[in-house]
């Protein structure tokens, strides 16, 4: 007879012997709000509802430290601390991990990305550099931006939206599920005339027309793998103001406008290997294009065209220029002062200008890039131990921009990319994390950053962390490899006997830029009382960038360098509040002071900046949110405003109808960001109906 | 017949108090033995090993275990037997007598029941419940996320029966149950619409919503809007819940070395077993930012609070 002990647990008759797969695996399981390695900041989905935002850009001014400003109504500015006047390039942006910054010109075009609002799951903003985690250019924050899964888009959705200001969105999404898998199609629009007057009170040219296709699909081959693959793309029409300002005087003639047709392309797959609970796997690879056309008018007089000007420009841009801008006066007498090569070729245009080259000509100027990037990733999650787990990787990416004007035709870039993350939960109370990654890049070169961060749990809920890391990002093509200048075509009388030209100014990017180098420090404490409900996140920073491009993009003498530095110090903490399940209360603030050896590197920075939300469901289907965000200056304007938006949800059978209206109030006087971005009325209303069913 | 029975039921109390009595004069084990008999459509190690288990546990009983298939029909048995069913088979075989001996009915929940008698309860078997009592289990969350108020609970046809009990249970301690009834399992709009309303899922033991394939989609799912699931059973918190009770088989062995030492007769209709276990995920509980489930401690502070009514 058998003596047995204690029956091993799969022999126990009472214990479940259906068999479960284990689901929420070490692999699959993320770190705490606590225990996270950084600052950071979730928009979700009740949020991204409740602000009846319009536009991601808009979303983001509910992070704080987020500078959220436009250069014109359909170009968001968004910066995370500051710097970069016009274009923000120190942010990495990523839709389900695939990086949308632009290839070539690496700025983000908000407006453009084709994702629809009713689309987004949630927002995830790395407040802080994580090269280690996001790649180059998580420089300064990482926004990464969640699409809902196929599998919770069931269903049929219909959304439109009209207001003031030419307000006119729509959005209809259809979702289905079968026995291995889950789809979404979605096809969405959007349009409104940007802002209303310049600074002088003339119309403003910069409304907006797009329209979106999005499919997401999600496939489980087995038990051990799925994939998941989506395909984008989004058309439409920027408009743009005319700013062709003639080099040469008398010139009246000019264009109207200098439109933008955008066009943006993307496909990604990925394919997730479980080999088991504590080893999964992922490639995930992605092909995008961005497309923009944009053809136009220039007037200038025909010794823009004069090969003797643009010879003298190579040879020296400013004394091309200081002759350029006054040749009037210089054609009544000589060249002006200058070694005897640049004087000789000065007196040939100068003949030239009294010979019919002062006439008024016009052509086309075909200002169009296209970028492509091919990225393909490997990253694989290891669970070595309870405590224990690392995350490595290997990633892939060309880069190829194409554009007469800014490039000369073709360039590229290959980009290679090492990380590996690794977590060690040393006690109940210490966890340390660590990694770095390696990068190298064709046109730039090669760098090592590393990532420390150490955090103490008070307990689960309450957390204190140090990080420190270093993060680069490699100077873009613009940046390093411009070869600007403009080709003008259909001339309206021959110049120079040609019935196109190139335009005398030609800018070149260095060639040899260095990466920029961030260093960050952070300090911080993440808690959440459960008792009240509130969460509270607390950072204090000290982060500093050398070797910076601060030069802004302009094509008379654009001279990139390495030459600046700035350094932002300051402290950002919210506060997120459910005080009943009613209520919800949410507040950020930052202080954020800033040193710049470019004083053009400060002005996208306030030094106080922040929101306050208060969302209410008040029961039998109405809700109310409330927001105020405001910045003390930035770019030197104060940006003030209230939200307020009114909700009323209808139950039709098994179908659900929400009509909703928003109004926003500016409270303060000020242009927004620039003096050219003004509204008539202070305020604008717009309403939403949408039907699910 | 009413009469008869309560006459009977007195008269076999009267004569186990007396039997005590001597037993306990005698300081010896219980002072008759029975012939118990374990049977079940499908044999298989763990039920050999429940039934040698239960042989050393009770070595004053003659304990046997019968497939199914090997077994007259009920009424043919001693009527001084004591049955025991181990499977649902078992208890279809042992209805079609009326009349049979004394029948304790193991890993049937109370779904399963539903099912297959409806409202109504046969004579001389007694139901030993499998799925987790709900109250113990909304103590459980009462204990680990003292917060949560809102519990939410995710229904099907089969088990909306259960839901008024839920929420008698549930008044008193303060909780909110919020049902959803989820139909469609293919369709996850309910998951999302409860997920939005809740402080924490509690999962009814229904195997139409809670299974093989729904699992992933209910875990992760939940997961993503960081909403613990508590239950529905031990083996959905290896899968990614973060806890539940359990009974297992040292459990049911105690429960049932109680039961055989009374006289069938005053044997329960139905029971929830008074021993029991916690289970938690510490992964899962880590990731949630929720302190570790001391299982042991919990388990105790339950039962503690179980025995004051």
């Amino acid at each position: 007879m058998l003596l047995c002990s204690a029956p091993a647990l799969a022999d126990d008759l009472f214990l479940d012997s259906q068999p479960l797969p284990q689901v929420l695996t070490a692999t699959r399981l993320k770190q705490s709000a606590a225990a996270v390695p950084g600052s950071m900041t979730v928009i979700d989905s009740e949020l991204i509802k409740a602000s009846g935002a319009r536009d991601i850009s808009e979303l983001l001014r509910l992070v704080p430290g987020m500078m959220v400003g436009y250069t014109t109504g359909n170009q968001a500015a968004v910066n995370y601390h500051g710097t970069s006047a016009s274009d923000a390039r120190r942010m990495q942006v990523l839709i389900d991990g695939r990086s949308v910054y632009r290839a070539g010109l690496a700025t983000v075009d908000w407006s453009d990305i084709p994702v629809a609002m009713e689309d987004i799951e949630r927002i995830e903003v790395f407040r802080g550099p994580n090269t280690v985690s996001y790649g180059a250019n998580a420089l300064m924050a990482v926004v990464n931006i969640l699409t809902r899964s196929p599998a919770n888009s069931q269903g049929t959705r219909v959304k439109v939206i009209r207001g003031e200001r030419g307000i006119n969105d729509f959005y209809a999404s259809q979702g289905v599920g079968w026995e291995t898998g889950d789809l979404r199609l979605s096809l969405s629009g959007q349009q409104d005339d940007g802002f209303d007057s310049d600074a002088t009170g003339a119309d403003r040219r910069d409304s907006r027309r797009l329209s979106r296709f999005s499919l997401a699909v999600s496939q489980t081959l087995n038990a051990q793998q799925s994939i998941d693959w989506q395909l984008d793309a989004k058309e439409g029409t920027n408009q743009r103001p005319y700013t062709y300002t003639p080099v040469f005087a008398g010139i009246t003639e000019g264009g109207t406008n200098s439109d933008v047709t955008a066009k943006d392309y993307a496909g990604s797959l990925r394919w997730n290997f479980d080999f088991n609970p504590e080893h999964s796997l992922y490639i995930q690879g992605s092909a995008q294009q961005w497309d923009r056309q944009q053809v136009w008018k220039a007037c200038d007089a025909k010794v823009s065209f004069s090969p003797e000007l643009t010879r003298l420009w190579q040879l020296n841009p400013n004394y091309a220029e200081q002759l350029a801008r006054h040749m009037d006066t210089y054609s009544q007498g000589s060249a002006p002062p200058g070694s005897a090569a640049e004087q000789a070729l000065a007196n040939q245009v100068l003949d030239q200008w009294r010979n019919g080259a002062s006439q008024s000509v016009c052509g086309d100027i075909d200002q169009s890039t296209r970028e492509s990037r091919y990225d393909i990733e490997v990253q694989d999650t290891l669970s070595l131990s309870d405590s224990l787990r690392l995350v490595s990787g290997m990633n892939y990416r060309y880069d190829r921009a194409d554009s007469d004007t800014y490039f000369n035709g073709t360039l590229d870039d290959t980009t290679w990319r090492l990380f590996a993350h690794l977590e060690w939960r040393a006690s109940e109370h210490w966890l340390l994390q660590g990694g770095a990654m390696y990068e190298d890049t064709h046109l730039s070169g090669n760098s090592l950053t590393p990532r420390v961060a150490v955090n103490y749990l008070i307990n689960p809920r309450h957390g204190l962390r140090a990080v420190y890391s270093e993060a680069i990002r490699s100077p873009d093509m613009f940046e390093n490899n411009v070869n600007w200048s403009y080709r003008v075509t259909n001339l309206s009388s021959p110049a120079y006997g040609q019935n196109s030209g190139q335009y005398f100014v030609v800018t070149r990017g260095p060639g040899n830029l260095d990466k920029e180098l961030m260093r960050s420090r952070e300090l911080g404490y993440n808690g959440f009382f459960a008792d009240l409900g509130l969460n509270v996140d607390v950072k204090l920073f000290y982060d500093e960038i050398t070797d910076m491009i601060s030069s802004p993009l302009r094509n008379n003498q654009y001279i990139a360098s390495n030459a600046n530095s700035s350094r932002f110090t300051g402290a950002e903490t919210q506060f997120d509040w459910r005080m009943s399940n009613a209520d919800r209360l949410r507040l950020t603030y930052a202080y954020v002071d800033t040193t710049a050896s470019n004083p053009l590197d400060k002005l996208q920075t306030a030094r106080n900046s922040g929101s306050a939300g208060w969302l209410r469901e008040w029961g039998q289907g109405w809700s109310s949110a409330l927001f105020y965000y405001g910045d003390d200056a930035l770019n030197q304007y104060r940006f003030e405003r209230v939200d307020l938006r009114v909700a009323k949800r209808i139950a039709l059978g098994k179908a659900n109808v929400e009509l909703a209206g928003m109004l926003q109030e500016r409270l303060d006087n000020q242009p927004t960001t620039w003096a050219d971005n003004n509204y008539d009325h202070r305020h604008v209303l717009y309403f939403s109906a949408e039907l699910e069913f | 017949m009413g009469d008869q029975s309560r006459m009977t039921l007195l008269f076999v109390s009267r004569l186990w108090r007396r039997g005590l009595l001597l037993a306990c004069l005698l300081l010896t084990a219980p002072a008759w033995s029975a012939d118990i008999l374990l049977t079940a459509a499908e044999d298989s190690a763990g039920v050999q090993a429940f039934a040698q288990a239960l042989a050393q546990q009770r070595p004053e009983d003659h304990v046997t275990f019968t497939a199914l298939k090997d077994l007259p029909a009920p009424n043919q048995l001693p009527a001084t037997t004591r049955l025991i069913l181990l499977d649902l088979p078992g208890l279809d075989w042992r209805l079609q007598d009326t009349q049979g001996p004394p029948t304790l009915v193991l890993r049937i929940s109370r779904l399963q029941a539903r099912q297959r008698l409806g409202t109504a309860h046969p004579a001389k078997i007694s139901l030993l419940w499998s799925d987790p009592p709900l109250e113990r289990q909304l103590n459980l969350i009462a204990n680990i996320l003292p917060q949560a108020r809102r519990i939410g609970v995710l229904y099907g046809t089969d088990s909306e029966f259960l839901l008024p009990e839920l929420r008698q249970y549930a008044t008193p301690k303060g909780l909110e149950i919020v049902p959803q009834r989820w139909d469609n399992i293919s369709d996850s709009r309910p998951l999302q619409t409860l997920f939005k309303s809740s402080d924490v899922l509690l999962g009814l033991d229904d195997p139409q919503l809670y299974n093989p394939k729904t699992a992933k989609n209910l875990l992760l799912s939940s997961y993503a809007q960081q909403l613990p699931l508590v239950g529905p059973n031990a083996g959905f918190v290896r899968a990614g819940s973060l806890a539940s009770t359990y009974s297992d088989q040292a459990d049911w062995l105690a429960v049932l070395d109680r039961l055989l030492d009374h006289p069938p007769a005053n044997w329960p209709r139905t029971l929830y077993p008074e021993h029991f276990k916690v289970v938690g995920n510490p992964q899962v509980a880590r990731s949630l930012g929720i302190e570790q489930v001391d299982e042991v401690a919990v388990a105790a502070r339950l039962a503690e609070g179980e025995k004051r009514p």
